[in-house]
């Protein structure tokens, strides 16, 4: 999976692993827009340019296996990639098909993929990855979600 | 600036999904579960398969990238093998025929009374390059791959029993110091 400089269009493949302790002092709110130390007790990972020791994004999840699900709980990009002057594009694409890859490996054909969204939001996760809005929450499954994993692994 | 001023100006910045309470996560994930079990209905068998098909993929990649040296005497490559043709075909004896081998061979590899040929293991090579092109991207020399990473885990999960043994045949009798 790469993300891509916004300034050069360059693509950069990513490495996504497992949060480690030592990382979180790190992660400060004013980078990472939340306060990941309440998410030290659940599965975080991060995202960095392989190569790289900057973390560029991260996200939390919830596996849900009675339910063939992982609840996307918490996933934040950092402060220089955020808006029209973002640095690197595609990390929370990259970040969803990471998931969804998760999900396929464990669930098969009846992965999903969910989280949560205010209705402002909702349709751009929608239009952009496919997926399906019912009450608050927004999931992806089979076939959509075997499309976005080949559209992120193979670009 | 708040919170929702920022999800307006990018809406990919952060998403905060956690649940307030246990109720609302509860009711929320009844009506998701009662929504994509009418879309499950909806799927055709090809989709059923592709999904089947890339499941495979990615478990083969797991065990590849992370192996795993239990005593459980697991053969990954069968495992790995049945699930590749209960995926596709309704009896395995198809698959037998599709590639040329005899099917109770087939059995005997499935059932780890035999190992596979190179000549087998050549022909599944080409038949998965085949089924995966339309599926998703797929390396076929993932099967050696396997192949040879669960000889390294039968091996290596058997250390304790082989090793006093081989340990006694073993002598150095000339060694180099640097």
């Amino acid at each position: 999976m790469k993300v891509i400089d916004t300034l050069t269009g360059e693509k950069h493949l990513v490495d996504i692993s497992p949060v480690d302790m030592v990382d979180f002092k790190t992660l400060t709110k004013d980078r990472y827009f939340f306060d990941w130390n309440l998410e030290k007790k659940q599965e975080v990972f991060k995202l960095l340019i392989k190569g790289s020791k900057d973390i560029l994004g991260l996200v939390s999840i919830e596996r849900i296996p009675q339910e063939w699900r992982i609840h996307i709980r918490l996933l934040t990009v950092s402060k220089e990639n955020k808006g029209s002057e973002k640095k690197y594009d595609r990390i929370v694409g990259c970040f969803i098909a990471f998931i969804a890859k998760m999900a396929i490996r464990e669930f098969g054909e009846l992965a999903c993929v969910s989280l949560r969204s205010k209705s402002e939001i909702a349709q751009h996760y929608m239009d952009k990855y496919a997926m399906h809005l019912t009450g608050m929450m927004l999931s992806i499954e089979v076939p959509e979600i075997i499309d976005l994993i080949n559209f992120y692994d193979n670009d | 600036m708040t919170e929702d001023k920022n999800l307006m100006m990018d809406v990919e910045y952060g998403i905060d999904s956690r649940y307030k309470s246990d109720l609302e996560s509860v009711s929320e994930a009844s009506a998701l579960m009662e929504a994509r079990l009418r879309r499950m209905k909806l799927l055709s068998n090809d989709q059923i398969t592709k999904a089947k098909l890339l499941q495979l993929k990615l478990k083969m990649e797991e065990f590849i990238n992370h192996p795993v040296y239990d005593n459980h005497n697991h053969n990954h490559f069968s495992n790995f093998l049945t699930f590749y043709i209960d995926s596709i075909y309704s009896k395995r004896s198809i698959f037998a025929k599709d590639i040329n081998v005899d099917p109770v061979n087939l059995s005997q590899v499935l059932n780890n009374h035999r190992e596979p040929k190179q000549e087998f293991i050549l022909k599944l090579m080409i038949h998965s390059e085949r089924v995966y092109k339309d599926v998703c991207s797929f390396d076929n020399k993932i099967w050696y791959q396997i192949y040879f990473n669960n000889k390294i885990c039968e091996i290596m999960s058997k250390q304790e029993q082989w090793q006093p043994e081989i340990e006694k045949q073993v002598r150095i009798s000339q060694l180099t110091k640097v």
